[in-house]
Formats: C-alpha cells, sequence, structure tokens
C-alpha cells in the first residue's frame, strides 16, 4: 500500500465525513459517522498513544468544522481508539500471526472484519449519543438512535471500506 | 523490556484520561465565540461556500418561499394599516414616536436540526450592527439568539436547542412560561409552567411574551396541541411550531432599541 495513497483516502473520509454532517440530515434519530473507519484505517503498527492523539485532533477537527458541540466528537473518538487494538487481536488476529497494517475484507474475512468495524462504532456511537444528550433525551429514544444509528454506520463504513480492498 | 511495556501502557492510560477529560470540559465549556475567532480565515472560506450552496438549495424552494413571503406581506400591510390609523390620532398627543425595536432582514446560509444544539449562520454580521445577544425571528416565530458574531456573518443559537429557553405565553389568558426545545421532533416545543387552573385547549394559539428584552411581544409562535399535568402543580404544553426550521431562508435580526436602557435599569436595581 503506498504511503501518500493512504493519506489521500484518509483526507478524502474526512472531508466525506464533513459533508455528512453539514449536508445529510437523516433526522434526531440518526447520526451517521465514519470516524470509526477512519480510526481503522489508521495502520495498527502506530502506538496507542498516537492513535488517541490522531483520534482525538481527528474529532476535535470535525467539530469545530461542522459546529457542532466542541469535544463531542473527540471524546467518543478517543474512546472507540483506545481499545481499538485489543478488539483487533480478540475479533481479527486471535493467533497474531497476521502481519496487516490495515485490515482488509479480502484478508482478514467479512465476517471479523464486520465484526471488528461494529465494535469501534458501537462504542464510538455509544460515546457519542451518551455525552450529547443522556440527560435530555428518553431512554428509549436513545436505545432506538444508537441501533439505527449503528446499523446505518456500520453499512456505511463497510460500503466505504471496499475501495480499500483494490489496493496493494 | 517488560519495564518498558508496563510504562508505555501507564502512559497511554495516563494519555487516554488526559485526552477525555480535555474532551468533556471542552463539552462543558461551549466555547462558540473562542471558535470563531481562532477559526476567522476557515470561516470565511465555509461562509462562501454555504452562502452558495444555501442559494442553490433556495432556488429549489422558492416557489414555496415566494408564497410564504407574499402571505407574511399581506399581514404587515394590514398591520401597518392598523398603525398607520392609530398613528394619525397620536400624533397630536405624542411628537416623536421610536420604535422600541428595528428589524434587519438577513439570509439563513447554514441551518441544522437534527442536532441536541442547533444553530444557524446568517449572511449579516458587525458591518451591519448585528451584537451577540440579540433575537432572530420570522413572522411566524421566534428562531433564536446571536451567539456570536464576525464582521459579515453571525452565529445564532437555534429555538431548537435543548439548552435554549423562550418566555412565551396563551394568546387567550396570556399565561406565560418558559418554552423549551424537548430535543426530538424539530416541529415540537413544549410550554411549562403554565398555572393548572388555565384552560389551553388544543388549537390555541401562543404567542411571544416579549418579558424578557430579546424577542418583540406577540409574535405568534404555535398552537397548543396536547397539555400534561406536571406533578399536580402546573401544566406543560406541547406546542407545534407555525415556523418550519427545516426551510428556514428569510429571518429578521431584532434590535431592541430600550435594551441598554431596560438592562441598566436592571443593573441600578440590583445595587
Amino acid at each position: 500500500m503506498n504511503k501518500t495513497g493512504d493519506i489521500l483516502f484518509f483526507v478524502l473520509l474526512f472531508i466525506l465525513q464533513l459533508v455528512i454532517s453539514d449536508y445529510v440530515h437523516l433526522g434526531p434519530w440518526v447520526s451517521l459517522t465514519l470516524i470509526p473507519l477512519l480510526i481503522i484505517c489508521i495502520p495498527l503498527s502506530r502506538s496507542p498513544h498516537a492513535v488517541m492523539l490522531i483520534a482525538f485532533a481527528l474529532g476535535l477537527g470535525l467539530d469545530i468544522l461542522s459546529d457542532g458541540v466542541p469535544g463531542l466528537n473527540a471524546f467518543a473518538a478517543v474512546l472507540a481508539a483506545a481499545p481499538r487494538k485489543f478488539f483487533y487481536r480478540i475479533l481479527v488476529n486471535a493467533d497474531r500471526q497476521d502481519k496487516t497494517e490495515v485490515p482488509k475484507i479480502r484478508e482478514v474475512g467479512l465476517m471479523k472484519y464486520l465484526k471488528y468495524l461494529g465494535v469501534i462504532t458501537a462504542l464510538y456511537l455509544a460515546a457519542y449519543i451518551l455525552v450529547d444528550c443522556v440527560s435530555f433525551r428518553p431512554p428509549l429514544f436513545l436505545l432506538g438512535q444508537f441501533l439505527i444509528s449503528w446499523v446505518a454506520s456500520t453499512a456505511l463504513c463497510l460500503l466505504l471500506s471496499l475501495p480499500l480492498q483494490n489496493r496493494s | 523490556m517488560k519495564r518498558y511495556g508496563l510504562l508505555s501502557s501507564l502512559t497511554a492510560i495516563a494519555l487516554f484520561i488526559v485526552l477525555e477529560t480535555v474532551a468533556i470540559l471542552l463539552v462543558v465549556k461551549g466555547g462558540v465565540v473562542q471558535r470563531y475567532k481562532v477559526l476567522g480565515a476557515v470561516r470565511s472560506v465555509q461562509a462562501w461556500f454555504w452562502t452558495r450552496t444555501s442559494q442553490a438549495t433556495y432556488y429549489f424552494h422558492y416557489k414555496t418561499e415566494n408564497e410564504r413571503l407574499a402571505a407574511e406581506n399581506l399581514q404587515l400591510r394590514q398591520q401597518l394599516a392598523r398603525y398607520a390609523s392609530a398613528k394619525a390620532e397620536l400624533d397630536s398627543v405624542v411628537r416623536i414616536i421610536e420604535p422600541d425595536y428595528t428589524f434587519i432582514g438577513a439570509t439563513v446560509i447554514r441551518n441544522s436540526v437534527d442536532r441536541q444544539h442547533n444553530y444557524l449562520i446568517l449572511d449579516r454580521g458587525a458591518k451591519e450592527g448585528v451584537e451577540p445577544g440579540m433575537g432572530v425571528v420570522t413572522a411566524r416565530g421566534v428562531i433564536g439568539i446571536v451567539s456570536a458574531v464576525s464582521r459579515h456573518y453571525s452565529y445564532v443559537i437555534s429555538l431548537l436547542n435543548t439548552e435554549q429557553s423562550v418566555s412565551a405565553k396563551l394568546a387567550g389568558s396570556g399565561a406565560f412560561g418558559p418554552m423549551n426545545w424537548p430535543g426530538l421532533a424539530p416541529d415540537k416545543a413544549v410550554l411549562s409552567e403554565i398555572p393548572v387552573h388555565v384552560q389551553a385547549a388544543p388549537g390555541d394559539t401562543v404567542l411571544s411574551s416579549g418579558f424578557s428584552t430579546i424577542y418583540p411581544p406577540d409574535i405568534p409562535i404555535g398552537r397548543v396541541v396536547e397539555s400534561k399535568i406536571n406533578q399536580g402543580s402546573s401544566q406543560d404544553l406541547t406546542i407545534l411550531l407555525f415556523e418550519d426550521f427545516r426551510s428556514l431562508h428569510n429571518v429578521y435580526i431584532v434590535k431592541n432599541n430600550r435594551g441598554e436602557e431596560i438592562r441598566e435599569l436592571n443593573a441600578n436595581a440590583h445595587e
């Protein structure tokens, strides 16, 4: 995988996230996010410190540029990024044989990839929704918002993961 | 080697705690104004882009918007005619009539409705005399409060913000209370603290009370759709808002010409 291509793909995903935040309004039940995919796209060789700092910068950048509540995406991104390697080991690479940098569906298998992506997305959305509105909205609404957002965001991230497959 | 691994884990945990604490502090503090100052140049580029996209979106809604403005125009003409006849009678008594409120027309270039803390960006700023704290209205409702101002743009905290509250009253009885957005549908708000003895029927109109220096009184806001007794002591009324926040385009920024005087009076009274 070429490094410039990786960075370009990463930047494009971030711009797409900004466009989604600014122009895709699907109502209060759905929060669409690509941040979990961006977190997955950070090479696994990076130290946890670097991953958390990158996730924080991504989240804060999104908060500021899309006029969200400052710190909200940053909080959720760090929470999802911190245990990333742990979940990768238990869900994808249990035998620790794989030395991949950025997990791809064709290397790890669709189900393992989906589990990994699903867990990171769930962590991100749980943190985001709880900090954003736990005291204002009824618990059933929060649960509904979480489930719908989780399915929608995981599906979108999976779809956008496909370009990763075509890169060597 | 093992010691290095332990140290690395400890510093990672410490970094995690620091980053999450900073993020939570940022959430608590908000900091809209600071964000505007820091991002001056970036904001200019974004605002240019938002203006263009807002114009493009508006093109597809111009028919509805024209019909709405025509209806508003008709209503204002009728109001003007009533004031003109009243003014003719008053002119003999009062020499100078200075309006309590003046309005600055503005266009919404950015608007969010599906967040917990929604906001708008208007294409009028300090250059046109907009200041933080001014209200934003349309003929169909209260929209929000200006929170930060740059030279050409202003950032408005929308009524669709769970931390925003507007003083509103029932048109019939005059009973008033705070109206908040509960964070669910963008067309519904809740008027609370209405005494139990006040009869509020579905369909009753809700108006701005004018008890703050931000909004003029008697702006129609919405109509009652449901009432619920809250702990036996007051009623919470669900209000269907007249204004459709999803298709906002033309708004008015309200300048209270007596606001400063009222604030000074308040300050003196509390000294």
